[in-house]
């Protein structure tokens, strides 16, 4: 926290101090630039840390100038002016907000249609503020926009933008700190995963995406005071695609990154444009090289361990277990004629089945019998064309990311974890996940819970105590071993397990199979499992289920499988006649 | 009044077809290989200028076809060659590595022309009577060499062996190359392609358009939106991208006037890609 406030304000001092060395016309341009860095550090939160690269970032900006512009020269210094100002960081965050909200919801990627979206809306915004005369002033815009309160443009209004500027740095940086920056990174790397692990990644991308919009519109709000002038341009794809330049060459992943970016090619531009005729050839040579070889940007290659300090782990924070779990046990699941058809390739042909009670299961087939799919059907991967999935007697249809509140968790067959995260982040995400009231995410010390099963997953597997470590950097067996233990940490009531052991050693494998059996039998869970490999399947299950063809070919415990002729035809390479 | 109706048919007619034009290198760079080209409309622009050029050394106008085959082919190859071959398969990376290789060739044809606006002469002045209607001799010519070009593609596209090699490198490229196709190849060859297949768009309608070198990100954009409209890989899709906007846009522009129907398909066109970015024709 020292450091965070020293950081910070030894920032202001540098740029403070700053006008007194370069004079009062560069402190001008220097100010203008800086306004720049305040839309550049949004487009770097976006696209650095939540993986969605927004276009269009000028429409904000826009929208921010013409308001403090329109609202400046309404009232100019009276007091009516405070309130309308603050509007031009607000329905810029407001309607960045909304557009993410909309454009997210329901999807679990943020691929490039999200990006062509946002350069359309920017020509949308030129054109209408191009042709709404009556507002917008049209092609010439609105001029003569006096000081903003009694501040010199050319002198004192410097030291504000200044100051803004550090505060945007400031509060994204605790923000990126705070658990909510954690899912936001958390997005960035798998986000199916997160999904499964019960969060809301379009509302999360939608937030991020509205404070974007806010730093666009802080942005704009000085601007217009600063040039006493606002045109259509400063909606326009130009400015977009210079702050998106200059966030990639700056560096995307920090957030000085973007600054620096935005000063030395900004300002090097304005000053190199008109004497050397190559200088803009030579920054988009630059861009794509920097694009395709230095993902990080120009502060990438001083500091490749930015985002990773080792902060020492404060005091936990002991959290009760979840009272629902322990309460009713397990949950009753039924697949009632379950069908699940693509086109015209039959997925599951009318599978049903019924777990009643807590306990291990275990699904075994051939492959292509549906085991994954069956999965896949029930948390919404795979369409459900026919049938009925009923947990607890109550029909499934949810949201994906509402499964986890009902006490599902999923383990995917081939490991999903967050190569980028901390182990002790990915420990956190499920924690919190359905416990933490949404405003808590905002709350640093959601960082230091822990929770009973989470001690004692730690004790059972002493490689998650360095907490300080990349997911990247573990084995496949530990990664396995690392999605296991989120799905745990959440406390399900029913928990799916695809493999989960599949490239375990055996001594790892007999550590895993003791956990499940342990926790099972402490908590009540329902475990299913697909597996393979009949030495485990006749360890751990209680009852099995042998899937055929997308059809429940027989079930029963162990020994009634083993002598079911039916089974036998098929694991022998025949089918069942 | 049959007579405006019928001017007013072939116009909508013509804004279709040029439309087509348009997106029918971002169909086979973004359809086939699933390259997001950004730099897509600087490659139109590319044949344009080259048609501006041709005219200033005092060539005939015809001479910018060739030419901009050459021009387009040449810088195509380099292109696929050190750039676009990094980037299959990095959706993201293509995304941010064209928007800036579109900058670079604004940049440079600012650089070479000046930012300003060219002016072409028509090659082909006078008016052809259909029904009693005058209508320009160059915009008949044009719809008929779309026709051509277009139907040809498509024919050789269903037909040819060299397509059918295609369709299997897209299909699999793995598979593809174990069976011996040389896949580097054919991908760089496909890019070309779409690069003069843009680069002629150019050419051919620079007569008609103002030509400057910020002319390219509006091409780009109608681009986009009639493959997200109509879905990419198939013709039709192309076809029913460019009869919505063409239609839309030329419809509300005798209705209305020229910026109700640029509003409209901008608005049209977010309404899809948000809700459904695989088009109408989508290839399953």
């Amino acid at each position: 926290m020292v450091f965070f406030i020293a950081r910070n304000l030894g920032l202001l001092a540098v740029l403070w101090t700053l006008p007194v060395l370069i004079g009062d016309y560069n402190t001008y341009q220097l100010g203008l630039y800086l306004l720049y860095a305040v839309a550049a550090v949004g487009v770097a939160v976006c696209w650095g840390q939540v993986g969605f690269l927004p276009l269009g970032q000028s429409v904000f900006f826009g929208l921010g100038a013409y308001i403090s512009g329109w609202s400046l020269r309404a009232f100019g210094e009276s007091w009516q002016v405070w309130p309308l100002l603050s509007l031009a960081v607000i329905v810029p965050a407001l309607s960045a907000w909304l557009i993410g909200w909309l454009v997210f919801q329901g999807k679990k990627e943020s691929g490039p249609y999200f990006s062509l979206i946002t350069l359309a809306l920017s020509m949308l915004a030129f054109q209408l503020a191009t042709s709404w005369n009556s507002i917008t002033g049209g092609f010439n815009g609105l001029s003569g926009i006096p000081e903003f309160g009694g501040l010199d443009s050319f002198g004192s209004l410097y030291y504000l933008i200044a100051f803004c500027l550090v505060l945007a740095l400031a509060g994204s940086s605790w923000l990126l700190q705070a658990p909510l920056g954690t899912l936001w990174r958390a997005i960035s790397q798998n986000e199916p995963r997160l999904v499964f692990l019960g969060y809301s990644t379009g509302t999360l991308k939608a937030l991020a995406f509205g404070y974007s919009g806010a730093l666009a519109g802080l942005g704009g709000m000085f601007y217009a005071p600063h040039q006493g002038l606002v045109t259509p341009d400063l909606c326009g794809f130009i400015l977009a695609a210079e702050l998106v330049v200059w966030t990639a060459v700056g560096g995307r992943k920090s957030l000085l990154g973007p600054v620096s970016g935005v000063v030395l090619v900004g300002l090097l531009t304005s000053e190199l444009r008109d004497v050397f005729a190559y200088w803009e050839v030579l920054v988009a040579l630059l861009f794509i090289g920097v694009v395709l070889y230095l993902p990080n940007g120009l502060s990438g290659i001083f500091k490749p361990l930015s985002g990773l300090k080792k902060t020492k782990i404060s005091p936990e924070i002991a959290i009760p277990a979840r009272s629902s779990v322990s309460a009713n046990g397990g949950l009753s699941l039924l697949f009632d004629n379950v069908s699940s058809q693509i086109g015209t390739v039959h997925i599951l042909n009318k599978l049903s089945f019924h777990i009643k009670t807590a306990g291990i299961y275990c699904m075994i087939g051939p492959n292509g019998a549906g085991k994954t799919s069956s999965f896949n059907v029930l948390s919404g991967e795979l369409p459900l064309s026919d049938g009925t999935i009923q947990i607890n007697g109550q029909p499934l249809k949810l949201a994906q990311h509402r499964l986890s509140a009902l006490g599902i968790s999923r383990k995917f067959q081939f490991p999903s974890i967050f190569p980028e995260l901390t182990l002790r982040e990915h420990l956190s995400i499920p924690l919190w996940s359905n416990q933490a009231k949404a405003h808590q995410y905002l709350d640093h010390r959601l960082h230091r819970w822990r929770s009973q099963v989470l001690s004692s997953l730690l004790i059972q597997f002493p490689f998650l105590s360095n907490q300080h470590n990349l997911a990247s950097a573990l084995s496949h067996g530990e990664r396995q071993i690392l999605e296991l233990v989120m799905t745990l940490i959440a406390e399900p009531k029913l928990l799916l397990l695809d493999e989960p052991c599949a490239g375990l050693s055996p001594q790892e494998t007999k550590h895993v199979i003791e956990t499940i059996r342990e926790i099972t039998q402490e908590n009540n869970l329902t475990v299913i499992i697909i597996e393979h490999d009949m030495q485990l399947v006749r360890e751990l299950a209680e009852h099995l289920f042998v899937l055929h063809q997308g059809n429940l070919l027989a079930e029963g415990n162990v020994l009634e499988i083993q002598n079911n002729e039916q089974v036998k035809a098929v694991y022998a390479g025949g089918s069942k006649t | 009044m049959e007579s405006l109706l019928v001017f007013n048919s072939l116009n909508i007619l013509y804004e279709v077809f040029s439309l087509l034009l348009v997106a029918l290198g971002l169909g086979i760079i973004f359809g086939l290989l699933r390259v997001m080209n950004m730099a897509h409309g600087e490659f139109i622009s590319l044949g344009a200028f080259t048609a501006v050029s041709c005219q200033m050394a005092g060539l005939s106008y015809w001479v910018a076809f060739p030419a901009t085959l050459v021009v387009c082919g040449s810088i195509g190859f380099l292109l696929e060659r050190f750039l676009i071959r990094q980037l299959y398969n990095r959706p993201f990376d293509t995304l941010v590595a064209t928007w800036g290789l579109s900058i670079l060739l604004r940049k440079l044809l600012e650089l070479g022309f000046g930012k300003g606006y060219q002016s072409l002469e028509l090659p082909l002045s006078g008016s052809v009577s259909i029904w009693g209607t005058g209508y320009p001799a160059y915009r008949l010519l044009l719809m008929g060499f779309i026709v051509i070009l277009v139907g040809g593609l498509t024919l050789w596209y269903n037909r040819s062996s060299a397509a059918m090699r295609v369709k299997a490198m897209i299909g699999n490229p793995e598979l593809a190359e174990s069976v011996g196709l040389n896949t580097q190849r054919l991908a760089c060859l496909t890019f070309i392609c779409g690069v003069c297949c843009a680069g002629l768009a150019g050419t051919l309608l620079a007569p008609l358009y103002s030509v400057y070198p910020a002319m390219g990100l509006d091409y780009l954009l109608r681009s986009f939106f009639i493959l997200v409209i109509g879905g990419v890989g198939n013709l039709w899709g192309l076809f029913t991208g460019a009869a919505i906007i063409g239609g839309l846009q030329s419809g509300l522009a005798v209705l209305v006037n020229q910026t109700a129907g640029y509003f409209a398909v901008l608005i049209v066109a977010i309404i899809f890609l948000w809700r459904n970015p695989d088009g109408i024709f989508h290839r399953a």
